[in-house]
């Protein structure tokens, strides 16, 4: 272990550099493609007017003293009356997503086609390191690691003598993957960047539940106490007054 | 004087009314409803600028723009910088914006340069010309989109836009339909809709293609605040004050909110809505720290009117109306001392003093 490995500059000139380059071109052509296949979604109706009624149901609940008692109980009654309130859902009406993405096909297929973008590239590269690649060791990062690092350094090279500070071909492979993302917003601008990480937060995202916000708001609005402030500033609004006058 | 309509540019924004882009005070924000401003530009009927145009624009924003705004206009560069800014606050700098976007627009070399944003310059461009009655320039711009993007939805609108600024009502009632039929939830036609509406003084119609537009966006401030202003000039005034309520919940530290509420159940009358009406007066006073002229009128009127309705029976505390009452001889003392006497022959007559 103390005596250092020589790496070969054939290895930086065929693995180290081609590989970061490739990795930076599969990105951009990903995104070029990913705008290709991408539909221009036109949003339903009935998910922007819950998002809206959830937003003025948020409102009411947070500025329910500024308005006078009866106007707040004529709207709580509007948002939750049994019958027919904005935010009542009906038992058994509320659609859970999965039923949703499978009967609308178009969900299903722009799941797919987000998914495609993403998923083959990824295997066809991974592919291609592992065929042509794997087992060298690609490259040498200039300062001492804990042997903690060896799973991320090392992949694929399961030797437990070599130096941490060794970087095995597989890792630079998903080291880029990974840490593209900052080169690529400059590349393709701030917000068109294939960010990974963000599709897979979008994915995981989609388990939402309008309903289940919508009753939850319900819920907050029942359980508000009207206040009535203006009393309050109407007193403010003397102290104000002496003060400007004084 | 002929009637024209008047296209807005930005989205957000439900102005229907015919200002003229040259009006200064479209920043800002939270002044007080005082003195109408009047424009000498003829061929806008100037009829109703309300000085209610509440934006939300930060402080450094304003400061900002100003600087750059006097760093164009004395040929210091800038302009697009400029442009992007007005583009970004969504503002209403209509004949600035047609000025200094046709000096880049008609410079191949500083046009190119802007690479894609070219064509958000010719729409925005396009849509100042529209606003400021140069129908010839917006033609030209619009002509250059559809060149570009021959099956846009959105040069489909400029196009429809055009026709109303025409006033060729018909054509882009039926543009716009066809537009909303490809996507019916396209909210600046939604909103083009209202305001063609109201451009034709059809105001029943503005009313309800607004409802139909608040069924589904029904957070938007703007278009209720729209609604409001509608309602209270065909003297529909509980409904008015739902819109209010409305606009109070939305932004509840909005002075202006408050005050127009109180106007409107001030006039709606009856005990309960006058106390009602004065507590916003009040809180007015408070959001303003006392420099609403009108608010202080307002607790004044308040006062006597349930002064009268009670006939001096309630013993309500009177001493707000005697501190607004004061607050407006200062206030008149300092900035108009030739009507003085005006005032204080009013508040006897309110038996204030």
């Amino acid at each position: 272990m103390a005596e250092d490995l020589v790496l070969d500059t054939a290895i930086r000139d065929w693995v180290l550099i081609p590989l970061s380059v490739v990795m930076v071109l599969i990105g951009v052509l990903r995104y070029f493609v990913s705008k290709l296949m991408r539909t221009s979604q036109l949003p339903d109706a009935k998910i922007i007017k819950e998002g809206q009624v959830i937003i003025r149901a948020r409102n009411l609940r947070a500025a329910a003293n500024f308005i006078p008692a009866k106007a707040f109980r004529a709207r709580r009654l509007y948002y939750t009356n049994e019958d027919n309130g904005l935010l009542h859902v009906p038992k058994g009406q509320a659609q859970n997503p999965q039923a949703q993405m499978f009967s609308d096909p178009n969900m299903a297929m722009d799941m797919m086609k987000k998914n495609l973008s993403m998923i083959i590239p990824q295997t066809l590269t991974f592919a291609w390191v592992n065929f042509f690649f794997s087992g060298f060791v690609a490259a040498k990062i200039p300062f001492p690691l804990t042997q903690r690092f060896r799973s991320m350094l090392q992949n694929g090279i399961d030797l437990s003598t070599v130096d941490v500070s060794y970087v095995s071909s597989r890792s630079w492979y998903f080291l880029n993957l990974f840490g593209l993302r900052g080169l690529f917003s400059l590349i393709l601008g701030e917000e068109n960047a294939t960010d990974d990480t963000q599709r897979m937060m979008q994915m995981s995202g989609f388990g939402f539940d309008p309903s289940k916000s919508l009753g939850a708001e319900k819920d907050g609005l029942d359980i508000v106490q009207h206040d009535w402030v203006l009393p309050k500033f109407e007193e403010r609004a003397e102290a104000v007054l002496r003060k400007r006058l004084s | 004087m002929k009637k024209s309509p008047s296209i807005d540019p930005h989205s957000s924004l439900l102005r229907v009314r015919q200002s003229p882009p040259c009006f200064k005070n479209l920043t800002v924000v939270l002044r007080p409803q005082l003195p109408r401003q009047r424009s000498s530009r003829s061929q806008l009927k100037v009829a109703e600028i309300s000085n209610l145009k509440i934006k939300m624009v930060s402080k450094t924003e304003e400061s900002q723009l100003q600087q750059l705004e006097n760093q164009v206009e004395n040929r210091g560069g800038g302009a697009w910088e400029y442009l992007s800014l007005v583009r970004k606050l969504k503002l209403r700098r209509s004949d600035k914006v047609l000025k200094h976007g046709l000096t880049i627009l008609n410079d191949p070399k500083k046009r190119s340069a802007l690479g894609p944003d070219e064509w958000t310059l010719y729409e925005q461009v396009a849509i100042a010309a529209l606003d400021c009655q140069c129908l010839e320039v917006a033609k030209d711009c619009i002509k250059v989109l559809q060149k570009k993007f021959p099956d846009s939805k959105r040069v489909g609108r400029l196009e429809a836009m055009l026709l109303e600024a025409k006033g060729s009502w018909a054509e882009a009632e039926k543009a716009y339909s066809s537009l909303l039929e490809d996507n019916p939830l396209d909210q600046v036609i939604s909103m083009r809709r209202v305001a063609m509406a109201k451009a034709q003084g059809d105001i029943l119609g503005a009313i309800e293609w607004l409802n139909k537009y608040l069924e589904i966006f029904m957070a938007d401030h703007d278009a209720w605040r729209e609604l409001a202003e509608i309602y209270v000039s065909l003297q529909m005034y509980k409904q008015a004050a739902f819109c209010y309520e409305e606009l109070i919940l939305a932004q509840p530290m909005i002075p202006l909110y408050h005050l127009a509420y109180a106007d409107v159940i001030y006039t709606i009358g009856g005990l309960e809505n006058l106390q009602t009406a004065k507590k916003y007066y009040a809180s007015t006073i408070e959001l303003t720290g006392g420099k609403n002229t009108r608010a202080l009128f307002g607790i004044c009127l308040c006062t006597s009117a349930i002064a009268q309705l009670t006939k001096g029976r309630n013993n309500e505390d009177k001493e707000i109306s005697g501190l607004a009452a004061a607050a407006l001889e200062k206030d008149y003392k300092q900035s108009s001392s030739s009507k003085l006497s005006l005032l204080s022959s009013t508040l006897r007559s309110l038996k204030i003093q």
